[in-house]
């Protein structure tokens, strides 16, 4: 679900890295104001680089397999320090894969990253949810992965519709759009299962985790206490 | 998983020297002028000014030829379609299917501009360590927090990746054969999410580690690209923006005829 160079006029690369540039402001902003970010950031760095390694497992749904794009989960688990952690991917991807382009980075941004935050709000629904925790969790991490695939879906699939050459049959548009939309609709199911059994993964096994990253913090009174491992790394 | 990237960073050539500011400008401009192109008449000028540009560089074809691989796949995927359905130009016709002229012109235009973006993208980074690129991004004010974030993501990708390796290999010798059942799933997210505490754990020792170091305390980045580098280097941004220009303004005055 990447924009690869060359596909779409320049107005819209333009207008890619501007929005998203706006985007990453706004996030820089909020972690500025709400934690110290220099206590945050190996978290948030080495959590980028881990999605960017899970995004490549393959998850088998017969007759094929498919790759999740995580965005939700990122937005449960990161906070704010998503958008900035999908731009650091996406950058990599073309980097070192070819995945998306370097001139429509900005564009791929607000796909994926646009509804990671929307997910990082929607996970803040499980306040409100029933009191079992792997209910809770279930349900608010379906929501925010399947929520933010069908987002990232929608926008993938409008800025298509922007692209399309003019001369393109009217028909055949139309149902090479709706055979695209429907054949995402199992992928934003299959997004929202397994971001559910992730995050009731992590709340059994790491709770601290989804408590997100931007979080009032008094990181500079934190008494530091290695120990030899510690010091080695 | 091995990522290669800075393997002919070192090699000398006028790509290799070209300051790394001005480089990046330079072709950052460029790639914006060729993005620019809505006529095919100008694709061969951008792909000769590539083609020229990548001689210049020393860099092996292979290394185009890796990279270009799998976002080649890609974008013929999604450009096959344009001439059998674009277009009511017919040029040839087998029953069905017929090649129409506006659509083979359209799949020509995003072809060439694609290739041409892709390489100089490639050049940038082929010709320029990781390291001094992100540097340069800081000097024009990326913000710290990414750079550190992106280089510190960068140097534990590959730890990272190899866990992922050793934990598929585990789970092989146990026996685990991906289906799409639930319990696979259930597997599968389980690996997912151990990876993710695994980095999550190692972060906080990685962070205690940076602390004794000094890291948070009047920490600044200290940047070492100042400046635009020499005439030369000056120059050669002057020559990107004048080939830009140059396509935008055929476009926009019409000087190039249609098809």
């Amino acid at each position: 679900m990447h924009i690869p160079d060359g596909f779409v006029p320049p107005q819209l690369c333009i207008a890619g890295y501007g929005i998203s540039g706006f985007v990453t402001w706004q996030c820089l902003r909020r972690i500025n104001r709400h934690s110290d970010p220099s206590a945050q950031m190996p978290k948030a760095a080495m959590l980028a680089a881990a999605f960017f390694v899970a995004s490549s497992i393959q998850i088998p749904l017969p007759p094929a397999s498919l790759h999740l794009i995580f965005s939700g989960l990122l937005g449960a688990v990161l906070g704010y320090y998503a958008f900035l952690a999908i731009l650091i991917g996406l950058f990599f991807q073309a980097l070192f894969l070819g995945h998306g382009g370097f001139s429509t980075l900005g564009l791929n941004a607000i796909i994926i990253g646009v509804p990671a935050l929307v997910g990082h709000a929607i996970f803040q629904l499980k306040r409100w949810l029933p009191r079992s925790p792997a209910l809770r969790y279930g349900i608010s991490g379906f929501l925010a992965g399947a929520v933010g695939m069908t987002l990232a879906v929608t926008f993938f699939i409008s800025l298509l519709i922007f692209t399309v050459p003019t001369g393109f049959d009217v028909a055949t548009e139309r149902a090479a759009l709706l055979t695209l939309g429907i054949a995402h609709g199992p992928l934003i199911i299959v997004e929202g299962i397994f971001t559910a059994l992730i995050v009731t993964f992590l709340q059994r096994t790491k709770p601290e985790l989804l408590t997100g990253l931007v979080q009032p913090t008094n990181a500079h009174s934190q008494t530091v206490q290695p120990s030899g491992e510690q010091l080695c790394d | 998983m091995r990522l290669t990237l800075d393997a002919y960073a070192t090699l000398q050539s006028p790509l290799h020297r070209w300051w790394p500011r001005a480089k990046l400008v330079g072709l950052g401009l460029l790639m914006l002028g060729f993005a620019s192109v809505q006529q095919v008449q100008l694709v061969p000028i951008c792909l000769l000014v590539t083609a020229v540009l990548y001689l210049l560089s020393g860099l092996p074809l292979s290394f185009l030829r890796s990279r270009l691989r799998y976002p080649g796949f890609f974008l013929l995927g999604m450009v096959i379609a344009l001439p059998l359905f674009s277009g009511g130009t017919i040029l040839w016709q087998w029953g069905p299917f017929a090649i129409r002229q506006e659509g083979l012109l359209a799949m020509g235009l995003i072809t060439g501009r694609f290739l041409s973006i892709v390489t100089i993208g490639m050049l940038l980074l082929g010709t320029t360590p990781l390291l001094i690129l992100i540097d340069t991004l800081v000097s024009l004010k990326l913000p710290p927090l990414i750079a550190e974030m992106a280089l510190l993501a960068y140097r534990y990708l590959f730890d990272i990746a190899d866990q992922l390796a050793h934990l598929r290999q585990a789970m092989r010798l146990r026996g685990f054969h991906p289906k799409g059942d639930r319990q696979s799933w259930q597997q599968l997210a389980a690996v997912t999410g151990t990876l993710l505490v695994r980095s999550y754990e190692r972060s906080e020792r990685v962070y205690k580690a940076m602390r004794l170091r000094g890291y948070g305390y009047g920490h600044s980045w200290t940047n070492q690209i100042q400046g635009w580098g020499q005439a030369t280097d000056v120059a050669a941004v002057g020559l990107c923006v004048t080939i830009t220009l140059v396509l935008i303004s055929l476009q926009i005055w019409q000087i190039v005829p249609g098809p």
